[in-house]
C-alpha cells in the first residue's frame, strides 16, 4: 500500500492536529513506575513529619556546612534526590536513602524512616515532636542559636531507641 | 516481506517547517530497537519527572496499567503482526498495529469487516501530554491516514475502529469518528468507528480548507 499525496496535503493535516493527543488501544499505555504505589490521598500526618524530615535533613546538613553534593558525596547519595528530599513535601524518599542518612546523621534508623513517611510511627508523642521541630527550625543562613537547640533537642528524640526498650 | 514505504510530511514544531517523513507498512526489528533503546529511556525520565514535581495520581497524562516487561514483550510481538511505522530524522516517530479480522458494531455498517487500529502510539518526545514542547506534529494523523487507506486497499471502503485512550477523545470526535461509547469489555476505553462516508471527508480534505 503505498500513498502518495502532495506535501501541502500533509502539512495541512499536520496542522490541524494541533495540539492534539493521539493514541489508541491499551497497549499505548504508559507503564506503572517500578516503585512502590503512591498514595491516593496523603494523611496529613504524613505530610507533617515529611516537612520535619526535609527540614532536618537540611539543618543536619548546613550545621556541618555542606552543601547539597557535598552530603551526597559522603553520604553516598543523589544530589538531585537531596535536592527533592528538602524542597518537595510530596516526594517519598527512596529507603535506601533514609538508611544512609541516618547513617550519615548518627540517628536511629527506624525514627528516621518513620518521619520520611516510610514507616508507621506507633506513639503519637513522635509526631508531635516533628511538628514542633519544623514549626521551631524557620530556615535562614547559618544555623541560629534557636534552630541549633531546636536541632538538638531533635536529634535527641531521633536518637530515642524503642519507647519499651530502657537503655 | 516486502515493506512499502511511502514518502510523507510532518510539522517539525519549533521552525513551523516540514521534515520529510517515512510512512512504512511494517514494524520491524529496527523499530522495535528505538522503541527499547529510545523511546522507553526517554518516557522513563519525563516519568520520573512528574512523579518527582509531585503530580497527583490522577493527574498523570495516562492511565498506569502495564509495567515495562509486559509492555516490552508485547512490543517485540509487534514483528509477528501487521503494522505501520513512521519514521524521521534517522528515528522511529510513530507506531501502529492493525488487525484486519474484526467487524464493524456502528448501526449503519454493522458486521462489515474493518481495519481495527490495535495500538498507536506516537514518540514522547511527540506528546504534548507529557510536559515538553513536542518536537513533530503530525504522526498520530498520518497513522491513521495509513489505516484509512489500508482500509480502502483491502476492500473495506475506509471502514475503521479503534479504542481511544482517554486523552484522544477529542480528536477522533474531531476527524469525524463516531463515538460508541465506552467499552466495558476494554477496560471501559472509549470505542470509535469510522464509516466509509467519514473516511471519504477524512481521506479527500482539501488542502486549503484552512480554519
Amino acid at each position: 500500500m503505498k500513498l502518495e499525496r502532495s506535501k501541502e496535503w500533509w502539512m495541512a493535516r499536520a496542522r490541524r492536529e494541533g495540539d492534539a493527543v493521539i493514541g489508541a488501544g491499551l497497549l499505548a499505555f504508559d507503564p506503572v513506575p517500578e516503585e512502590r504505589p503512591t498514595a491516593t490521598a496523603q494523611t496529613a500526618a504524613v505530610e507533617e513529619t515529611r516537612i520535619a524530615f526535609g527540614k532536618f535533613v537540611n539543618l543536619m546538613r548546613r550545621r556541618r556546612g555542606f552543601s547539597m553534593e557535598r552530603l551526597a558525596e559522603v553520604a553516598d547519595l543523589d544530589a538531585s534526590e537531596l535536592l527533592v528530599i528538602e524542597d518537595d513535601i510530596h516526594y517519598v524518599p527512596e529507603p535506601r536513602t533514609v538508611f544512609k542518612l541516618a547513617q550519615t546523621f548518627e540517628v536511629s534508623q527506624r525514627r528516621l524512616m518513620q518521619l520520611a513517611g516510610l514507616a508507621a510511627a506507633n506513639d503519637a508523642g513522635f509526631r508531635q515532636e516533628a511538628v514542633r521541630f519544623a514549626a521551631r527550625s524557620e530556615a535562614v543562613h547559618k544555623l541560629t542559636p534557636e534552630e541549633n537547640s531546636a536541632l538538638e533537642a531533635f536529634v535527641a528524640v531521633l536518637s530515642e531507641q524503642d519507647p519499651k526498650r530502657v537503655k | 516481506m516486502t515493506v512499502n514505504v511511502s514518502k510523507i510530511y510532518l510539522l517539525d514544531v519549533a521552525t513551523d517547517g516540514s521534515v520529510e517523513a517515512e510512512l512504512r507498512d511494517a514494524i520491524e526489528q529496527a523499530q522495535l530497537d528505538d522503541w527499547q533503546t529510545k523511546w522507553r529511556p526517554a518516557l522513563l525520565t519525563t516519568l520520573q519527572e512528574l512523579v518527582r514535581k509531585g503530580v497527583p495520581f490522577d493527574q498523570w497524562p495516562q492511565s498506569w496499567h502495564w509495567d515495562w516487561s509486559k509492555k516490552t514483550a508485547r512490543v517485540q510481538g509487534l514483528l509477528a503482526f501487521r503494522g505501520f511505522s513512521i519514521v524521521a530524522q534517522g528515528e522511529t516517530q510513530g507506531l501502529a498495529q492493525v488487525d484486519l479480522t474484526k467487524a464493524a458494531r456502528e448501526a449503519n455498517q454493522r458486521g462489515k469487516p474493518l481495519v481495527y487500529l490495535e495500538y498507536l502510539e506516537v514518540a514522547p518526545w511527540n506528546r504534548p501530554d507529557l510536559g515538553n514542547a513536542p518536537r513533530l506534529r503530525g504522526v498520530g494523523t498520518a497513522l491513521i491516514t495509513a489505516a484509512v487507506a489500508l482500509s480502502e486497499d483491502e476492500g473495506f471502503k475506509g471502514r475503521l475502529g479503534l479504542h481511544s485512550l482517554p486523552q484522544a477523545d477529542n480528536f477522533y470526535r474531531k476527524i469525524g469518528m463516531t463515538d460508541l461509547g465506552q467499552d466495558a469489555a476494554y477496560q471501559n476505553l472509549r470505542y470509535f468507528e469510522m464509516t466509509s462516508e467519514q473516511a471519504r471527508a477524512f481521506f479527500e480534505k482539501e488542502e486549503n480548507d484552512e480554519t
